[in-house]
């Protein structure tokens, strides 16, 4: 990564700011910490334009607005992986010209359908909450606005359906002479009443009511009865519900342009991004500043543009503990792995990248996991079609060609074991022809002879952790710390393998524990005199010293995690065992061969599924907890070129 | 005769108690599975990575069926023909799934806490999943653990 700065005269700053995004390879990092110092603050201010930026991310919005409803409407078959359409930069241009107009007029229309849709909704809902709350009064057939006659009171209201009505009616004929109620309706909660009493006595009424938990209703602004206005708001509804529909075929005919919309959304983007990116420029009254990072490799094409607009630039190594953004580059077959990196962290400048050392551990360690020929196939297969058809970029691309080798692996170990979709071949020649066929591991059968994989397991996991180990050494001696690689690895590595020697070396080579023995004692004390080399005096250096053999621990438990690649490859094997068994429970007749292909179908899935997420799941752990242990420091900054970044449209910059 | 000397019945009570690693994963995932719809509440498109990390302390359950599974088959329960067990031989299966029933089930408890807190991590920072789903993995260990002891002791054990 190297450091660029670029000073250029104003007139051709816009210009430079489109030629570096095409380009795509340049950073333009904030300057704002020079805008405090004092060196620089009396010649410069800070670019930008705020205002453009915040009218173009209205337009954004806008935009995702009008695309999002049009989504609705679109009756088209989507892919299944949505990917971006070529297109060439002229053309683009071309487009966006030519559209301007009429994309901007649908994009007005489609709001301002949008907005009467939502008034229409919202009438709805009023409507809707009136309705229902006339609904207890059809039964009521003096209008609603009329409350009172010469001489009597009219009102309606609602009593608690807990009240005793019996008793109230008593009461009423009781304490007030004259007067009528009338039950219009009840339902759970309440009772729904009609009363007609002389207007003198109405606050009495009103007052022996209320002990009852009476309280009034009113309609404000009906007319007529309750019946009347439901027919009327019922009406309302229906007319609105036409106009939604009209509505909908109008935006459901504005899909058509749906194509032109999202092109002019990528073109929005990019003039977004462009001016955005003015905020990281510092200006004089006559010319700009821009600050950055470029890749090594792509220097000369950005000197090559910077020569025809004829700026002033330099290029240079960032100074020593200077942080710079990081960039992985790595061949194309392990570079698909650098998302499994990503997903920790990004190497710390001054690290290395891991992705190269971890890619074949992690492709062995899936393929230990699963271990299935036919889940392999499946997963390789699939990930290649997809890759081929969709063509998707990014992220799920790298993932997928991730899943692709991972597959692969799969299908290898499985052969190694015998395993192809489990025993589900076994199951049904057994099932169909009484036969017993099977198929015979080339390797082992980690179901009968468990020890020997697991010990295997340990071996693959020392072998993972050595490698983290002496990417380890290859830093220190790199950053010249010789003698610490030496100290700290070299002796751990004797320690380790000598202890392995003393206890298990009489298995394959005999005599090689006496071996193993004396290795073991003198790397301990190698250790026990190096490792307490930091302090000052003897009596605490010998203490830590001696403290750090207790570091065998970290390295016993990192070894017994790598058990995992067995356990987890038993877990597929016997799953499938369970489906297979489940399977031919029913005989060897029509139902039974049902049955069968049923529970073939949903066990795999299910067994797929779960022990591929454990598959990924785990060889990712023991890449980030015991291999990147070893020596891995992420916290990088990832390198974030002014790119277009486009939505819906992959902008191909022809060549001259 | 006393039941409790029965091999027989001592194997597949071991059957069972490894079996009961399914509660700890019931538990678990129950609880990811409450804070999964918390956060699929605020954002619909978060159903597939929070149903990721949901289904993680659901292995235990797995593992403890698998063991449940080794043993059934190997005393021919399921062929049919059970072969008799002394007291002994139904002892040693039934220690033989103590690890995975009980350490399935406390595992899969607390792994269900962690996938649910990684949840809540995803609802915030959608591109941090990978890190919700080892601190989920760290639990897990034992459990794998756990599973590979009581399977190499059930592979030893002869009848």
């Amino acid at each position: 990564m190297n450091k660029i700065s670029i000073i250029g005269l104003n007139d051709i700053k816009t210009e430079l700011v489109k030629e570096i995004m095409d380009l795509g390879v340049v950073e333009i990092s904030s300057q704002d910490s020079k805008l405090t110092d004092p060196e620089w603050i009396n010649y410069v201010k800070k670019d930008g334009n705020e205002n453009e930026v915040l009218n173009l991310d209205m337009k954004i919005s806008n935009l995702n607005e009008v695309l999002t409803s049009l989504e609705k409407y679109d009756t088209r078959k989507r892919p299944l992986f949505s990917t971006r359409k070529a297109i060439s930069s002229d053309e683009f241009d071309e487009a966006v010209l030519n559209n301007n107009s009429h994309v901007n007029e649908n994009v007005s229309t489609v709001l301002e359908l949008n907005k009467s849709f939502r008034e229409l909704c919202s009438e709805e809902n009023k409507l809707e909450a009136v309705i229902l709350s006339l609904k207890p009064w059809v039964k009521y057939t003096i209008p609603l606005n009329m409350t009172e006659t010469k001489y009597t009171s009219i009102f309606i209201g609602a009593i608690p359906s807990i009240a005793d009505i019996e008793k109230l009616k008593a009461e009423m004929s009781q304490e007030i002479g004259k007067f009528y109620m009338n039950l219009i309706e009840s339902d759970k909660d309440q009772f729904y009443f009609s009363f007609i009493c002389l207007k003198d006595e109405k606050e009495d009424v009103y007052d022996l009511l209320k002990k009852y938990g009476f309280s009034p209703i009113l309609f404000k602004d009906i007319e007529g009865t309750a019946a009347e206005n439901i027919l009327k708001y019922e009406n309302y509804l229906k007319d609105i519900s036409v106009k939604k529909e009209e509505i909908e075929n109008k935006l459901t005919e504005l899909v058509i342009f749906k194509e032109e919309i999202q092109l002019f959304y990528d073109h929005i983007i990019i003039e977004r991004d462009k001016n955005k990116i003015l905020n990281n420029l510092l200006k004089t009254d006559t010319t700009f500043y821009i600050e950055g990072w470029i890749p090594e490799a792509k220097k000369e094409s950005v000197k090559v543009v910077l020569d025809e607009y004829q700026c002033w630039y330099d290029i240079k190594q960032p100074e020593e503990g200077e942080e710079f953004p990081v960039l992985m580059k790595n061949n194309s077959f392990v570079q698909p792995f650098e998302s499994i990196t990503e997903l920790y962290s990004l190497p710390s400048p001054s690290n290395i990248d891991p992705t190269i050392f971890m890619t074949p551990f992690y492709i062995l360690f899936f393929g230990l996991m699963l271990a299935d020929v036919g889940y392999g196939a499946i997963m390789s297969i699939l990930c290649f079609l997809v890759l081929k058809k969709y063509k998707p970029e990014g992220g799920l691309q790298k993932l997928l060609k991730v899943f692709f080798y991972c597959g692969i692996s799969t299908a290898f170990w499985g052969l190694m074991f015998g395993s192809v979709l489990g025993d589900a071949i076994q199951a049904a020649a057994k099932l169909l022809f009484n036969s017993d066929f099977i198929i015979k591991p080339l390797w082992l059968n980690p179901m009968e002879d468990p020890m020997t994989l697991l010990i295997f397991s340990f071996v693959f996991g020392v072998i993972h952790l050595f490698t983290g180990m002496a990417v380890n050494a290859y830093m220190l001696v790199r950053d010249g710390k010789k003698l610490d690689a030496v100290f700290d690895i070299g002796f751990w590595y004797g320690f380790i393998i000598g202890i392995a020697l003393w206890l298990f070396g009489n298995i394959i080579i005999p005599g090689s524990n006496l071996v193993g023995k004396w290795m073991t004692i003198v790397f301990a004390i190698g250790l026990v005199l190096t490792q307490g080399r930091a302090k000052t005096n003897v009596a605490s250096k010998l203490i830590s010293g001696v403290l750090s053999l207790y570091g065998i621990t970290g390295y016993l438990s990192d070894i017994l995690s790598y058990s995992r690649l067995l356990a987890l490859g038993l877990a597929t094997g016997v799953v499938s065992s369970v489906v297979s068994i489940l399977g031919s429970m029913g005989g060897r007749n029509v139902l039974g061969i049902l049955l069968f292909a049923v529970a073939m179908a949903v066990g795999h899935s299910f067994n797929f599924a779960i022990n591929a997420l454990g598959a990924f799941v785990h060889a990712a752990r023991l890449q980030y907890v015991e291999f990147f242990g070893k020596f891995y420091e992420g916290g990088g900054e990832a390198f974030n070129p002014l790119v277009k970044n486009t939505k819906y449209y992959k902008i191909i910059k022809e060549d001259f | 005769m006393n039941i409790l000397t029965n091999g027989n019945f001592l194997a597949i009570l071991g059957a069972s108690v490894a079996a009961l690693a399914g509660i700890g994963s019931a538990i678990g995932v129950g609880i990811a599975g409450s804070a999964a719809s918390g956060v699929v509440a605020e954002d619909p498109k978060k159903f597939g990575s929070t149903l990721i990390l949901q289904a993680l302390p659901g292995t235990q359950g797995i593992y403890g069926l698998l063991i449940a599974f080794i043993i059934l088959n190997k005393i021919g329960l399921l062929g049919g023909s059970m072969a008799e067990l002394s007291a002994a031989q139904g002892g040693y299966f039934l220690a033989a799934s103590l690890p995975i029933g009980i350490v399935g089930i406390i595992s899969a408890i607390h792994q269900g806490k962690v996938a649910a807190s990684g949840i809540m991590l995803v609802g915030k920072r959608p591109e941090e999943i990978a890190k919700a789903m080892v601190y989920a993995a760290m639990v897990e260990t034992y459990a794998v653990l756990a599973l590979l002891i009581s399977f190499l002791m059930i592979n030893g054990i002869a009848i």
